[in-house]
């Protein structure tokens, strides 16, 4: 077996609460063999499907005149049929979405487009834990708007890029 | 055009000359004659025709006869991801499927597979089977991390993670492959999950106006004004930072907050107090004479309390079956009906 080479970031790996993929295409019999190669693959790697599902398709209608000149009442309609298929995974990892989506994607069949949403959660970030007001002197607080903008953007700039 | 090359090659093994010049010294033309002439039923393929032209039954050397397709040769129990490792286009020779596909003609059938366009037009997932697939993700399984089990619930992840940051990304094919809504950015962070003290939380509603919600009490800040995700990520990081520490700050015209201004209704210094002070306060006053301490005695009643509670819950909650009763109760009790 060949050693797999992995590297290791000290960087926490991002959490996906949902990550919500939507396939549109003209043809629905690719669209659904797309689906069971997206839902094993899935089952596979170990990601939770939450809901797999067929939003109602979109049919964009154009009735144009046949002729080139006169002949107003003989027209031809055309029609494109979009179809669509939303995946719905729920709690997954940054490193396994980033595997995921490429291995989806990389097998994306021609004439069909994706849109992927990501829904990441973070926790609360050190500077807004505590207002900064506490730590400074009150006088700052009361003149005029102009010099507390001032400083107050300065303070910020500071616990931001600390 | 073929034709005609391999009919002045062969005129050419036949004749003695090898020269091809337009004069000869024998003042003879040697033109390879074959060129200008065309036989009138000559095949365009290159079957002999049943020796019309003669004895010449040599067939062209490069053309074989097409053996019989690798299908035949397939074992039932073959590793199907060897014949199909990638995408590649059907094959009708490497695909062992008794296919049609078309429109049947008239008392017939959809044509067969060998020679058809339409097998090739559409997209196929011959190289997507379930073996292939187990293969790749068992391939590409190290990579892949685990959810954290502490997390199993939603509401877990709301306590610990907060912030929700939401944005989309696009794969399409076309003229260009970026797409400018992929720098969409939607933040979305209950505003009980942040350290604010009352007069901070009111302050932070005001200055958020449409982009809170007050049924989910949920802030929604949407960024696109920044060409970059990456940018409008920081720049909807930085709305939250100055929202939270400018709402901490008590600015001097903030003294100049009216009734009208309030999200609640308060009902210290309110009309209603304002009414039934003058209705008790004026009765106790002419037996006892204190105004001041008339006015909190009345007030410190448990019935003037009630009746605090019912008004204050009937303005903020609105009017509902269990509001008014309160009400009623509370006004009963007040003027002991």
């Amino acid at each position: 077996m060949k050693s797999i080479c992995r590297s290791f970031t000290e960087e926490p790996d991002s959490l996906f609460q949902t990550v919500s993929v939507l396939v549109k295409g003209h043809d629905r019999a690719v669209l659904d063999s797309y689906e069971f190669f997206v839902t094993l693959a899935a089952k596979e790697l170990g990601v939770t499907l939450h809901r797999v599902f067929e939003p109602p398709k979109n049919i964009e209608r154009l009735t144009l005149l046949k002729s080139i000149h006169i002949f107003k009442k003989h027209r031809v309609q055309y029609e494109m049929r979009t179809h669509f298929r939303r995946i719905e995974l729920s709690h997954v990892t940054g490193s396994t979405a980033r595997v995921y989506l490429e291995y989806i994607q990389r097998n994306l069949p021609e004439g069909v487009a994706m849109e992927v949403s990501k829904t990441a959660m973070e926790k609360i970030p050190e500077h807004i834990l505590e207002p900064m007001w506490k730590d400074q002197p009150t006088d700052k607080n009361s003149n005029s708007k102009n010099a507390t903008l001032f400083t107050f953007c300065f303070g910020i700039l500071d616990h931001m890029m600390k | 055009m073929a034709t005609h090359t391999c009919k002045v090659l062969l005129s050419l093994g036949r004749m003695k000359s090898p020269a091809f010049t337009p004069h000869s010294p024998l003042g003879r033309v040697t033109y390879a004659t074959a060129l200008s002439t065309n036989r009138p039923n000559s095949n365009k393929g290159f079957t002999d025709g049943g020796n019309r032209g003669g004895p010449r039954k040599k067939r062209i050397s490069w053309v074989r006869e097409s053996g019989e397709p690798r299908t035949e040769k397939m074992a039932v129990d073959q590793d199907w991801t060897a014949v199909y490792p990638a995408w590649a286009p059907f094959r009708h020779g490497s695909v062992p499927l008794p296919v049609r596909m078309g429109k049947p003609m008239r008392g017939g059938v959809p044509p067969e597979k060998k020679g058809n366009l339409e097998l090739i037009k559409i997209p196929n997932f011959l190289h997507l089977t379930p073996a292939a697939i187990k293969k790749h993700c068992d391939a590409l399984k190290p990579f892949c991390t685990e959810w954290p089990s502490a997390l199993e619930s939603d509401a877990v992840c709301d306590e610990l993670f907060p912030i929700k940051l939401k944005s989309s990304d696009y794969v399409h094919a076309g003229t260009s492959l970026r797409n400018p809504s992929a720098r969409i950015v939607h933040l979305k962070v209950k505003l009980s999950s942040l350290n604010l003290d009352d007069h901070a939380r009111k302050k932070m509603i005001k200055l958020l106006g449409d982009r809170y919600c007050k049924q989910t009490d949920t802030i929604n800040i949407t960024t696109d004004s920044c060409p970059l995700k990456q940018q409008n990520n920081d720049y909807a990081m930085y709305l939250l930072t100055v929202l939270y520490h400018e709402s901490w700050k008590t600015e001097a015209w903030e003294a100049e907050k009216t009734v009208a201004d309030m999200e609640e209704y308060c009902w210290e210094d309110s009309p209603s107090q304002k009414n039934i002070l003058d209705t008790f306060v004026g009765m106790k006053v002419v037996e006892e004479g204190d105004a001041e301490a008339v006015r909190e005695v009345v007030l410190g009643r448990p019935e003037v309390q009630e009746y605090r509670d019912s008004v204050t819950r009937l303005k903020n909650e609105g009017e509902s079956e269990s509001t008014m009763l309160q009400y009623r109760e509370a006004v009963r009790k007040l003027f002991n009906l």
